[in-house]
């Protein structure tokens, strides 16, 4: 595969990058480049590595070997660099991940307040307004135990956007949700990419993709096997593993 | 058989006064405790060598007996140049002791909240510590109510051992009238009722407190 270039006005560059757990490699030398605004959907089987890959781009997961540059600026591991790029890079959870001790609006405020020093008052109006976004107003102050799957995916959403980040990750954001609930997470997804935001999507919705991708990446055994525009993927798959996963969706 | 509790009304100040001894040994030596504790625990699993540390004061507090620990305290040290005070020394006893099942407690609390709920914190940027203090501790604090409640009266009758380094607590105050009167089964009775009494409180005011902080599980009308 060809070595990606540096490009000067990437989101984020992906060079080579290796990860092993134990024995095991699971990316296998991942090249990449994000443009700003950009969505990206990466798609593949279970156990492929684009969960992982997700993770490597903010830190969760320490590179083996590889290099990788948010907004020209190297992941490095160190506290500092880690903090530095999280605050750039918003996560959103299978899991949703709220926090269970703090009402909605104390989820999205925490944050804000003790990582960007923000004044409460200020966090607050910011939060109510990302809660009205993702038509959460009036859930502010309920725990997240009281919400359901898809009202706690829109304030996970909600929670990573108040640090107002460059990039959101979102990692298979709705495979724990009832069927009948997914839409809602995937509308407000869908608002977040026509507002502009650079994207990196783990999920398995293929309409999605679809309808909202810039740009599919079918990623196997720890390595892209093939990217293109949703048509191309689709419509057209030129390789043979592209061929037989997207094989297996459709039956 | 000649029962007289009549006598214990008139000791029955004495009595309480030595309750009250009692309630602020076990107080100070839990909250003495509870800081020693959460300290033991963050080293204990930290990846650094304090680690071991915290490993050696667990094993050595929790292998030795609590009386042991006050005779070193109390009347070892002071061969080292260290004296205290009987009172000092029964609430830093107590602490100690209480810290190392504490450690342990809080250590559980600790692994037993999500992997999920440390990876959301970091990707906000929030760092190790902040994410301890802000998010990790208060829930593995709610988790460890029932087992630090369970200690505090441990540590409260515990603190009847007190006695022998000259602590006028409840049970040294009803062992001295009891002599003083002969009535050994009217005090100690009395005695034994008190720390249920002070027992049967701690648990109903903890169990409200864990009540409490359990809001956000339960359902409200929102």
């Amino acid at each position: 595969m060809e070595l990606t270039k540096i490009n000067e006005k990437s989101m984020i560059n992906v060079n080579c990058l290796v990860k092993d757990f134990g024995n095991h490699r699971v990316i296998n030398g991942i090249n990449a480049t994000v443009s700003p605004g950009e969505v990206v959907v990466l798609i593949g089987a279970s156990g492929s590595g684009k969960s992982t890959f997700l993770r490597c781009l903010n830190g969760l997961e320490a590179l083996t070997s590889g290099e990788i540059l948010i907004d020209s600026v190297p992941l490095e591991r160190n506290s500092k660099s880690l903090k530095e790029i999280r605050r750039q890079v918003g996560m959103v959870f299978q899991q949703f991940n709220l926090f269970p001790h703090l009402t909605v609006l104390e989820n999205i405020i925490e944050a804000p307040i003790h990582v960007l020093n923000r004044p409460k008052s200020k966090a607050i109006k910011d939060a109510q307004e990302l809660l009205s976004k993702v038509g959460l107003f009036d859930k502010q102050n309920c725990y997240p135990g009281t919400l359901s799957g898809g009202q706690g995916q829109r304030v996970a959403i909600a929670r990573a956007l108040a640090m107002q980040p460059k990039i959101m990750l979102f990692d298979e954001p709705t495979s724990a949700l009832d069927p009948e609930l997914v839409g809602e997470v995937l509308s407000v997804m869908k608002q977040l990419a026509e507002d502009g935001m650079t994207m990196v999507v783990v999920t398995h919705e293929m309409g999605f993709a679809k309808e909202v991708a810039d740009r599919v990446i079918f990623i196997d055994e720890g390595r892209i096997v093939e990217e293109g525009s949703p048509t191309q993927i689709f419509g057209n798959p030129q390789e043979t593993r592209t061929q037989t996963f997207l094989g297996r969706l459709s039956h | 058989m000649n029962l007289d509790f009549s006598v214990i009304i008139k000791y029955l100040p004495f009595l309480l006064q030595g309750a009250g001894l009692t309630i602020e040994l076990a107080v100070l030596g839990i909250a003495f405790g509870i800081f020693i504790g959460i300290i033991a625990a963050l080293l204990k699993i930290s990846h650094t060598p304090l680690r071991y540390v915290a490993h050696f004061y667990i094993w050595l507090v929790r292998g030795t007996p609590l009386l042991v620990q006050l005779f070193l305290i109390y009347f070892g040290l002071p061969q080292l140049g260290i004296t205290l005070s009987a009172f000092a020394s029964s609430v830093l006893g107590l602490g100690i002791n209480s810290g190392a099942y504490l450690a342990e407690v809080f250590r559980g609390g600790i692994e037993a909240i999500p992997k999920g709920q440390t990876e959301a914190s970091l990707s906000l940027g929030m760092g190790k510590f902040l994410t301890m203090r802000r998010i990790i501790f208060p829930q593995a604090l709610r988790i460890s109510i029932p087992s630090l409640g369970n200690q505090f009266i441990i540590s409260l009758k515990d603190s009847s051992l007190c006695s022998v380094i000259t602590m006028s607590e409840l049970l040294q105050t009803s062992q001295r009238f009891a002599s003083v009167t002969f009535g050994s089964l009217e005090f100690y009775t009395t005695a034994a009722l008190l720390y249920l009494l002070m027992t049967t409180v701690i648990s109903a005011v903890l169990r409200s407190l864990e009540w409490r902080l359990s809001k956000e599980n339960r359902t409200r009308a929102c």
